[in-house]
Formats: C-alpha cells, structure tokens, sequence
C-alpha cells in the first residue's frame, strides 16, 4: 500500500467524510435503491413500491453502516420527477443521511436538483453526475440549483484508458471545449467526486482501477466508481450461482479500495449484507498496511470497531 | 469426411457472432437480426437477436456482429427505447449519417453516443450492408415475428467477405521514470505517469554505477 505525496482533500457531504490518504478514512459505502427491474418497485414511472420492503433495506444498510463504521450513502434512482419526488417523500421517515440523486434521464435529474434545493435537502444530496453527457439545459438548471456535490464521471469514448479519463477531466480532451472539473466548478459544484466510469469486462473495466490511483495523485479529490458493473456485464458469471456472483461483486468492490478508492457505488442495496464485511475487512488491511506511513485512520474506522 | 468452409458460400465463420453480449443466436443463415432495446423479448426466426441498452458500447457490438454475418441484411429495431442512452435512435442516426473525427455519432440524441473501437471502414459497412428497419416501440413478439419472415424472403447475402472487426491493441509505449509522485515507504516511490515502481537505493546506485 501507499501514501499520495499530494494533499487528499475530504468532503464532507451530510455529515459524511470521503477522501484523504489510503487507510485514513473508513471507505463510504452508497447502495442502490429503486433501480431499474428493482422488484420492490410496482411502477417506476410513478414511483410506487412497497414501503414495508424500502425500510427494511434502508435500516439494514444503516444498522451494518453502524456496525461497521463505514458510511453509507443512499443512491436514489429514479425514472421520473414524479418518481423521485414520492422516494424523496418516503426518505424523509428512514434516511437522514446523504442521498444521490440518479437518473438515465437528464430532464429526471435536473428537476430532482431543483426539487432537494426547493424542499431543503440540497446540501445532503450528490448530483450523479456531470459528464460529456451534460448539456447546456442539464447544466443551468444544476448552476441554477443549491446543490454544491456532484459525481464527475470521467468517461472519454474518444480516448479510452487512464490517459483519456484524466484528459476530459482536465481539459476536455478531444470531446470537449474544457474539462470536467473546470465545469463542475463553474456550476458551483464545491464537493467533488471523481469516478472512473468502469466500462464491461473486456471493453477495459480494468482501466478504472490504474485511473484511480492516477486521479487521486493528480487532483487529491475522493474518488470512487459502480465496478460491481463490471461484474454484471460478465455474461459467463450471470450463469453460475448467486453465491459465485456476490463473491465476484465483493472481490472488485475490495480491488476498487485497494487501488485507492473513497467510496463505492456498490450497485443493489441487497448487497449490502456482502459489502460492508468485504469493506470492513478491506478498510482494516489497508490501514494496518499504511500504519508506518504517518497514515492514522479515523476514530470511527473499522480498525477500532471490529477486531 | 471432414466439412470444408467457404467463407464466400456460407457468409459468416465458425466462431461467429465475434463479439460477447446479451444476445441469443438463432439461425445463422437468416437474413434479419433483431436489437429489441431495453425489451427483453423471445423471437423465433432471426439470425441474432437481443437487447442494446447503450448508445456506445452496446451499438459498436451490434456493428461488429452483424456485418461479421453477410446473410444478415435487415436489422430491426424494436421494443422499449433505453431511457436517457436512447441506443436505438442512435443506431438510426449512425446508419443514417455516421461519426464525426472523434468518434462521435451524428445527430443521436443519446448521452454520450460515440464510437470507440471500431474503424471507419466498418460503419460503412453498416451502412451498406444493412436495411433498418424502425420499429422502435414495439414489443409483440408475434409481430416482430412476422416482420422477420417477410424480409428474410427479400433478402440475398451481402456480396463481400465477412467484415471482422480487430480490436485496437496499443502501441507498447515506452515509459519514462521520473520523480516518485506516490510513496510506498522504504525509499520505494511510484510515478503515476510512468507507473513505475522505483527503489531510490536502486536507482541512485544505478546512477553512480553509470557515471563511472
């Protein structure tokens, strides 16, 4: 393990911290709810779904939050404003903690942006995210917006690999008239979270762990991605069983902490249970490996609360 | 008696479809594949059929595995568009006006709608060897189905050898070892630009060494 010569600065969103050097900081952990096929949602258009199940899966990842000392994150996806505005009305009984507003629709998101600034949840949420896909409309209604933390993802289809990612962060690679941070800064995105992008296994999802590292040494910003995607672009894996499938999911979100990530976007909340072990474990050797390196980890670190 | 293949008779090669994905094969002599979005749907009758999520990786697999195939000549886009990546109106727009220097498919509406691995060549290919056939929306698989049969009848194989798309390799690049910018302790340093592993005791003996 390693120390970044550069400063790491930490963020604090909602009263979570991400960030700082390897092994200083417990690892962040932001599980999915609500995502698409989720079977605990009855209409995704409208946002309807079982509340029972909903708080059951929110408590357990908090109680193994607790358990754990790792933060927890709830990533909210939606498929419409609608949708999103009947999850935020829900959240409100069983989460207070930082949230992340996600949806493949930018108009979803945008709205969602103004909605958490309007009803005063702006400075808990993380806008997912500011990327080559943000146009002029996406980014007025974010400048225009009271949320100041967002997900840069830096995906470059024109240069794939570590150089094109740091590249369309900087500025804007061969796609882009300026780069993503610049952006993310003109939008008065003060709390920035850098994410790889982690294409399927075989089209380079491996990149995102070299570009991780990369990132960090660079800018010193927190970074971390969704590579349970990886793990579930794999057509061999998704035939062998479900215990095979969550150990795959455990072993890349622990190589994702090893190559320095702050968080994980760990994909289904149902993970939770595999997740925060496998974290916990991977948090406790990493900060036992970079213990004579001037690395002292957090009084909430899983080093003090579990063995 | 072992079976030779003609490449030119047959239209496709053994290992075909050439690339990976959520894809069923069904006959590969058939005339028509079948993208069904974001639907997940069971067709009988067609070459190739399966979902597309994506407006850049997703499009690129279906160009290389259909034009790897010169019996297919229709490609019908059918069942629920992919919220926000929109892959189907992005095929549409590749087929009908290509990609610009970077990558980037003309007029798609997509999010972020490039190609990246695959040449110039092949989305010309595409665009030449492929009918589409719009009907996006669409989910009833008796439909489609029928659909398939009528175009398989209008259909003769692409005159030309299979189009196989070669991954890019990089070129090795050579790297330099500069300063350590990322520490490992005991005088081991890494340069994240080299991303090369250096022992300052190593190194600062290899220097002396070199320097008589």
């Amino acid at each position: 393990m390693f120390r970044f010569k550069r400063e790491q600065s930490i963020v604090n969103v909602g009263g979570v911290k991400l960030g700082g050097q390897p092994g200083e900081l417990p690892s962040v952990l932001c599980g999915t709810i609500f995502y698409h096929g989720h079977r605990i949602v009855e209409d995704e258009g409208r946002g309807i779904f079982d509340k029972k199940a909903a708080k059951r899966l929110i408590e357990r990842q908090a109680d193994l939050s607790a358990e754990t000392g790792c933060p927890s994150v709830l990533h909210l996806y939606a498929r419409s404003i609608q949708a999103f505005q009947n999850y935020l009305d829900f959240m409100d009984d069983v989460w207070s903690g930082p949230f992340i507003i996600d949806s493949a629709d930018a108009s979803t998101r945008a709205a969602a942006a103004a909605l958490v600034s309007e009803i005063g949840y702006a400075d808990r949420a993380i806008y997912n995210s500011i990327s080559l896909a943000t146009d002029e409309s996406e980014a007025r209604s974010i400048r225009d917006s009271e949320v100041d933390s967002a997900i840069i993802l830096a995906y470059n289809p024109s240069q794939p690999g570590v150089d094109g990612s740091l590249a369309i962060l900087e500025n804007g690679g061969q796609v882009r008239a300026e780069g993503l941070l610049a952006t993310a800064k003109d939008l008065r995105i003060t709390n920035l979270l850098i994410d790889p992008a982690v294409l399927p296994l075989g089209s380079g999802a491996g990149s995102a762990l070299r570009f991780s590292v990369a990132a960090k040494a660079r800018f010193g910003l927190p970074v971390g991605s969704g590579i349970h995607n990886a793990v579930s672009s794999w057509p061999w894996l998704s035939q062998k069983e479900a215990a095979v499938r969550k150990g795959c999911d455990a072993a890349a979100g622990v190589m994702q902490l090893l190559s320095a990530a702050d968080f994980l976007l760990y994909g289904p909340i149902e993970m939770a249970d595999v997740i925060f072990p496998a974290t916990a474990l991977a948090d406790i050797l990493i900060a036992e490996a970079v213990h004579d390196l001037d690395t002292a980890p957090g009084e909430t670190h899983p080093l003090h609360r579990l063995v | 008696m072992r079976e030779i293949v003609q490449i030119g008779i047959k239209g496709y090669e053994e290992t075909w479809p050439p690339v990976r994905g959520d894809y069923q094969v069904g006959d590969p002599a058939a005339a028509v594949a079948v993208v069904t979005l974001a639907s997940q749907l069971m067709l009988r009758g067609a070459a190739i059929f399966g979902q597309c999520k994506t407006e850049n990786l997703g499009v690129e697999k279906i160009v290389a595995n259909v034009i790897s195939n010169c019996n297919i000549r229709f490609l019908i886009l059918c069942g629920v568009e992919s919220k926000g990546h929109l892959p189907g109106n992005t095929i549409l727009a590749l087929h009908k006006n290509g990609i610009d220097e970077q990558g980037r498919i003309i007029g798609s509406d997509g999010a972020i709608p490039f190609i990246q691995n695959l040449p110039p060549e092949a989305i010309s290919r595409f665009q030449d060897q492929i009918e589409l056939i719009d009907c996006i929306g669409i989910e009833d698989a008796a439909q489609i189905e029928e659909l398939i049969v009528r175009y398989s009848r209008m259909a003769k194989p692409y005159p030309a050898e299979p189009f196989q798309v070669i991954k890019r390799k990089a070129a090795p690049r050579l790297a330099a070892a500069g300063d350590g910018d990322l520490f490992f302790g005991a005088g081991v340093a890494m340069d994240t630009t080299a991303w090369i592993v250096i022992d300052e005791a190593v190194k600062g003996a290899a220097i002396e060494a070199a320097e008589g």
